[in-house]
């Protein structure tokens, strides 16, 4: 479903990323790792069509992301790193403007409203100021934006950043659901998250793609517990960054 | 199609769920209800005792009245215009709702003309004042209805050409007090340049003892020059049209210029693809 081969970003001289190669199967639920600033947002935004990478393709769904962006968009729900809304709208308001735009049909938009309202708790919100609300119900309504219009592949930065303990349950179970039908790419610096939502885990740190196999895989070798897993990972990138300078 | 009129309808919509389309609609329609009393009473008194203003007979209704109300109403558009065109794309990058739109399925364009039709049906709200004024006169005493075709298209074209200059700022600025700043300034700037040009003596600047190439050549860059200044002027083109007089190089002008600064703005969006 997607598919990423060699990518790179540069902001200036800056690499953000360093020619990243992975692939997504679909139905897969697949976790982006990484310490703060390792280039998962990049890797989401170029994937989203925000901004282009310097070098390298991604696909999504055998479209190029850079030339058939529209194609792309149709096909990817994307939740932005810090959630940014209209904060004059209402929830409902909102989601109405959001299922415009993803091009939901007229006659199924009060559905498909209803839809992702239910599925993200936000029933009774429909009717609130999006300033008013909370960090949690915010990012609900992020959620819910990604989701409407059904697309196939879901793409969430952070998903459960700023949440309490017991949204976070929920928004990794709804994650969990999602799966199978969705193809879902999610980045996290929570180790414990990954273990418990996703298939599959990406590890990714200073713009290099350290580590990549399944749950099993990455903890069973050598009985290693994933925050190991992690740590080895990383530091093995450092190593050789640092014999790569000297 | 639709994605256009749902970003314009969206953002037309939010400037009243916010103070600023009341704010800007109120003062609009304050300033101008008090040029159109103020205008009214010079007209009043100018009909009463015609010869002490110079004229020999009643003086022109369209002429004294309509036509400096409407172009004062035109200038007023372009004070106000920063106002409503600030917020329109640098607020989308400031608080990050520009990444929803451009992860969207949007085409560049849905997203630039929704916005300039939303400010536009801003503009069209603020001369509903105007038609209100317009309506009060027609009550009083029957005018050419060319004529107030005429000058509320005035009205309309200046106030475009205005948008589509401050939406291209707004596309390059993050802040939107820059972003108004700068559409304000620049605006001025156009404003005041005619009134250099009408000033700039028609001689040939180059002294008399230089060569003869070297004159005909300045004399040349000098006249692009002051016609520059003359045309570039954005109420040089509104008088004559406000009167009813309709060239279609004044029409042109306010229509390139909207075009030149929305083809600047589908640039300045394009520029995401290669900026680093």
């Amino acid at each position: 479903m997607i598919e990423v081969q060699g990518l790179t970003k540069y902001f200036g001289s800056i690499a953000a990323l360093q020619d990243a190669t992975f692939s997504i199967e679909a139905g897969e639920i697949v976790g982006f790792l990484g310490p703060n600033g390792a280039g998962k947002s990049t890797a989401m935004r170029i994937l989203t069509g925000f901004f282009p990478a310097s070098r390298g393709e991604a696909r999504i769904d055998g479209y190029e992301v850079h030339e058939n962006p529209l194609e792309v968009k149709r096909r990817v729900g994307y939740l932005p790193e810090n959630v940014p809304l209209y904060d004059e709208m209402t929830v409902k308001g909102f989601l109405t403007y959001v299922a415009r735009m993803k091009g939901v049909a007229r006659t199924q938009q009060a559905e498909e409203l209803d839809r992702v309202m239910e599925k993200c708790g936000l029933r009774d919100m429909g009717k609130r100021t999006l300033h008013q609300l909370s960090k949690g119900y915010r990012q609900r309504v992020g959620i819910a934006q990604a989701l409407t219009g059904s697309p196939p592949v879901l793409i969430l930065d952070e998903p459960t950043v700023g949440l309490d303990p017991g949204q976070i349950v929920d928004i990794r179970s709804m994650i969990k659901e999602l799966g199978g039908d969705h193809t879902v790419l999610l980045s996290t610096h929570i180790l414990p998250e990954v273990s418990m939502v996703c298939d599959r885990v990406i590890i990714i740190s200073r713009g290099h793609i350290v580590a990549q196999d399944t749950m099993e895989q990455l903890t069973a070798a050598g009985g290693k517990t994933l925050e190991q897993a992690f740590m080895d990972a990383v530091a093995s990138d450092r190593s050789s960054g640092t014999e790569e300078t000297q | 199609m639709t994605n256009t009129f749902a970003v314009c309808r969206r953002e037309f919509a939010s400037f009243f769920l916010t103070p600023i389309g009341y704010v800007i609609v109120g003062m609009f329609a304050a300033i101008s209800g008090i040029a159109f009393v103020l205008s009214l009473f010079t007209f009043a008194k100018m009909s009463v005792e015609p010869t002490a203003y110079g004229f020999t007979t009643a003086p022109d209704f369209a002429e004294t009245l309509l036509s400096p109300y409407l172009v004062f109403c035109g200038m007023l558009v372009m004070f106000l215009t920063p106002l409503i065109t600030m917020r329109l794309l640098a607020e989308e990058k400031h608080r990050g709702t520009m990444e929803l739109l451009l992860t969207w399925p949007l085409r560049d364009r849905d997203i630039i003309f929704g916005k300039f039709f939303a400010a536009l049906g801003i503009l069209i709200t603020m001369m509903l004042v105007i038609a209100v004024h317009m309506a009060l006169i027609g009550s009083i005493t029957p005018f050419e209805p060319a004529v107030l075709l005429f000058g509320l298209l005035t009205v309309l074209l200046m106030g475009s050409a205005f948008i589509s200059l401050g939406l291209f700022v707004s596309s390059v600025t993050r802040n939107q007090i820059t972003s108004g700043t700068i559409t304000f300034g620049i605006s001025l700037l156009l404003y005041v340049v005619g009134n250099l040009g009408e000033k700039m003596p028609t001689a040939n600047p180059a002294p008399p003892g230089w060569p003869e190439i070297l004159r005909t050549f300045i004399g040349h860059a000098y006249a692009l020059l002051r016609g520059l200044a003359m045309e570039l002027s954005v109420d040089a083109h509104a008088g004559e049209m406000a009167l009813g007089i309709v060239q279609p190089r004044d029409i042109a002008y306010y229509l390139l210029f909207t075009a030149f600064f929305l083809f600047l703005t589908f640039r300045a969006f394009e520029s995401r693809n290669w900026r680093t």
